[in-house]
């Protein structure tokens, strides 16, 4: 596991009973059995995708 | 775990006040601008912090606070915010009122420092809360649009269940397919698109190039842009923290100073040369820096309040100008007495009169006829003449009053000149002007300065009668503005540890600058040919395509698992809520995988929710979100909080409406926001709480200290 993956914010975010939460506990999961390589693409992924999250609430507001 | 009250401090409309709500149904109810939402919006407010602090900051007034008091299980939670400093004071206490855990630090809605995660972390293990737009999404009913159209409520939903009160996870999904698609022709969801896109291009290229020799130096991304952004934003947040720093130096020099000369009060001994020297100092590098700006040398602590008289001076002269300008213009207009007119009128008539008399034709009529010929317009000149006369008194009357209060401001002019020549400010008024723009560009320069003793800004004559009117007032003595012994020896461990972080924040700068010019050297050697430019592209583009399909693998697999997992028991418990709302006429409601509502009609026919009258479509909303909440949160550790979402529905319905959330009110607390004054009848029948707002809100009533329903009894 890495930085992103171990924080506490993302330890926060996989209890929400949301898509978002349901996104990140995915992650974790398959992270748990991935190489380094691809641990290190499901980091990436999943900061693109929170970033966009936070990104279009930027948006909106 | 209840909301037992929210406590506000300059909060909106509210000074001081308290509104308390109890478990079960609660409404809130006033007119439109009574502070109904100020009270909704605090709740948030005080938990997460916010951004939007002028709409809640009373104007004029630098403070605005709010607490809140949750109550169960035994236990009582204090939050209390400054929502200006972001100062958060949370207590949890037994029934013993014994503390249990406590946090004291600064938690602003976007921070990120190890204190607002600890605060955070405090937060959800208390109340199950860490997100304000989760909070908004879960626990908010606000008004709704007048009417849903198209693909709005789908696009509602799916914002709310995405875990967040404003993005849609489908847009996110469709950005992220757009980006890709952009990039590459081929199509991992589908048949591939047809025309070719860069990765194509630059394959094709490639391919006509034949072997590259050149091995490519290996970048996974070309975040140069990236790295560039960081650079700046870095760069220029230490910039602010040096002016911080300095500032800070400052201040603590100032806090030295003054215990010095506290010190040296008390033991009626000199000052100690150490402290002047650096007070000389401080003072030296001000000045320089005043007359580098072109300030005056000393300039008093009063400068704003003389420049603003010598502004209001000008305005009172140029507001002048205008009323001399029309009485200038009236006095043109007055008529003049036609005194050339009428002399030659006579002069004419007295010849047709002595031709008349020579020539012996009708010499008497004639002469009649001239002398009241000239009669009449000697009546019309002195007419005139007085009309004249009169209004000339008048104008000159005004000019006199505008002469005078010319003069007034003159006067004031004179005496401000001689005020500021004293003080050793320039005197006129085209100097004050420049001064006044100077001052409001280097307004923190002149404040760094005035926040020096008194002591060292010896040319300052507001400063040098400070003293004698302390005197006067009784409150002399140089402790009294003091600051508390152990302040400086705080403030310089609390710029140690900002020197230090400023010192992390320059490493983590120089880091960048590395990064960013191996970048530059890495597209230098790729520039050396564009076999070399073209693998790396290409080499850049499938990393980032590999990206993307796994963000959008990923975010369809959570779309899919969350369907799976709770959108079934979404369909049923919001059916059920739905039915008893509609009293059995719609008996199920369904949620497909893109969040669209659809109602089912007659027992077997589904027809999409869009079609369905506002009301119906406002009812199912609200059991989609009942039902939302009571997925996330069964136990119900925080109030729903309803802001009039039931404007739509007809009276039948409002009436099933109400039922459904005092049924669920039950389980936990409700709080309802509504301006329809006939909701009070229902809340009196029903027995809930009750908090009347009306207009003046400082007048603001709870029904604690009237009995159980003192609030209902005030309604009836």
């Amino acid at each position: 596991m890495t930085g992103l993956l171990e924080s506490d914010q993302i330890k926060i975010l996989a209890r929400e009973e949301s898509v978002r939460g349901v996104l990140v506990r995915l992650v974790l999961e398959q992270a748990e059995s991935a190489d380094l390589d691809e641990v290190k693409l499901l980091e990436q992924a999943l900061q693109l995708l929170l970033n966009r999250f936070q990104a279009m609430e930027g948006d909106a507001s | 775990m209840i909301l037992r009250s929210i406590e506000m401090e300059n909060f909106g409309r509210f000074q001081g006040q308290t509104i308390e709500f109890r478990r079960g149904m609660n409404l809130v109810i006033g007119p439109n601008e009574a502070g109904k939402s100020t009270i909704a919006e605090a709740v948030p407010a005080v938990l997460f912090g916010t951004d939007r602090l002028e709409q809640y900051k009373p104007w004029g007034r630098n403070a605005c606070s709010a607490s809140l008091f949750f109550e169960g299980g035994g236990r009582t939670i204090q939050i209390k915010r400054n929502l200006i400093t972001d100062q958060v004071e949370l207590v949890e206490r037994d029934d013993l009122y014994q503390p249990l855990s406590q946090f004291s630090g600064k938690a602003p809605l976007r921070g990120r420092s190890s204190s607002c995660r600890e605060y955070r972390q405090l937060l959800e293990s208390l109340l199950g809360v860490t997100d304000e737009k989760l909070f908004r999404a879960t626990y908010y009913f606000g008004h709704q649009p007048q009417d849903w159209s198209g693909d709005e409520l789908a696009q509602n939903l799916r914002t709310l269940v995405s875990g967040t009160a404003e993005a849609d996870y489908a847009n996110i999904l469709d950005r992220l397919l757009d980006e890709h698609f952009a990039l590459t022709r081929s199509n991992p969801w589908g048949r591939d698109k047809q025309r070719d896109r860069e990765y194509e291009d630059v394959c094709c290229k490639l391919e006509k190039l034949g072997p590259v020799d050149v091995v490519p130096v290996f970048v996974e991304i070309d975040d140069s842009t990236d790295i560039a952004a960081q650079l700046e934003a870095l760069s220029a947040e230490l910039a602010d923290d040096r002016i911080e720093y300095e500032k800070g130096l400052r201040y603590v020099d100032h806090v030295r100073s003054s215990q010095v000369a506290t010190a040296a009060s008390d033991s009626q001994t000199p000052v100690d040369e150490t402290s002047q020297a650096a007070g000389a100092a401080g003072q030296h590098d001000l000045r320089e820096q005043l007359a580098a700006a072109g300030l005056p040398e000393n300039p008093p602590v009063n400068l704003q309040e003389l420049l603003a008289e010598a502004a209001e001076i000008r305005q009172e002269m140029s507001a002048l100008q205008q009323p001399y300008a029309a009485l200038g213009s009236r006095e043109k207009k007055i008529p003049g007495v036609p005194w050339t007119v009428l002399l030659s009128v006579v002069g004419l008539l007295t010849l047709v009169t002595a031709a008349a008399w020579w020539r012996q034709l009708y010499p008497l009529p004639v002469a009649s006829i001239a002398v009241i010929v000239v009669a009449c317009f000697a009546g019309f000149c002195g007419w005139r003449f007085w009309r004249r006369r009169t209004a000339q008194a008048e104008c000159s009357t005004e000019r006199g009053k505008l002469d005078q209060k010319k003069s007034a401001v003159q006067d004031r002019q004179s005496e401000l000149s001689e005020r500021c020549e004293a003080l050793g400010l320039p005197s006129s008024p085209i100097d004050l002007v420049r001064l006044q723009k100077l001052v409001s560009k280097n307004l923190e320069l002149l404040e760094s300065y005035w926040g020096l003793p008194a002591a060292e800004r010896p040319g300052d004559g507001v400063v040098e009668q400070l003293p004698q009117s302390r005197e006067d007032n009784g409150k002399a003595g140089p402790g009294d503005d003091s600051p508390p012994a152990g302040e400086a020896q705080e403030l310089e461990a609390r710029l140690a540890e900002f020197a230090a972080e400023m010192d992390r924040k320059e490493a983590r700068l120089q880091k960048l600058k590395a990064q960013l010019e191996q970048r530059a050297s890495a597209q230098q050697v790729n520039a050396g040919g564009d076999g070399a430019a073209l693998l790396q592209r290409k080499h850049e583009l499938e990393t980032r395509i590999r990206l993307l399909r796994k963000a959008i693998n990923l975010l369809v697999a959570a779309v899919d698992e969350f369907g799976r997992s709770h959108l079934v028991h979404l369909n049923q418990e919001a059916s059920r809520l739905f039915a008893k709302i509609t009293a059995g006429r719609y008996a199920e409601i369904r949620l497909d995988e893109n969040m669209v509502p659809s109602i089912r009609v007659q027992g077997r026919r589904w027809m999409p929710a869009e079609n369905f009258s506002k009301g119906t479509v406002d009812a199912l909303y609200l059991a989609l979100r009942t039902a939302l909440t009571k997925l996330r949160d069964d136990g119900r550790s925080l109030p729903l909080m309803l802001d009039d979402p039931f404007v739509h529905l007809d009276q039948k319905r409002l009436a099933i409406a109400l039922n459904m959330v005092d049924l669920a009110s039950v389980d936990g607390q409700l709080v309802l926001f509504s301006h329809n004054l006939e909701l009070g009848k229902r809340a009196a029948r029903e027995r809930w709480h009750v908090v009347p707002l009306d207009e003046n809100t400082a007048e603001t009533r709870t029904d604690e200290e009237g009995g159980e329903h003192a609030g209902q009894l005030h309604l009836l």
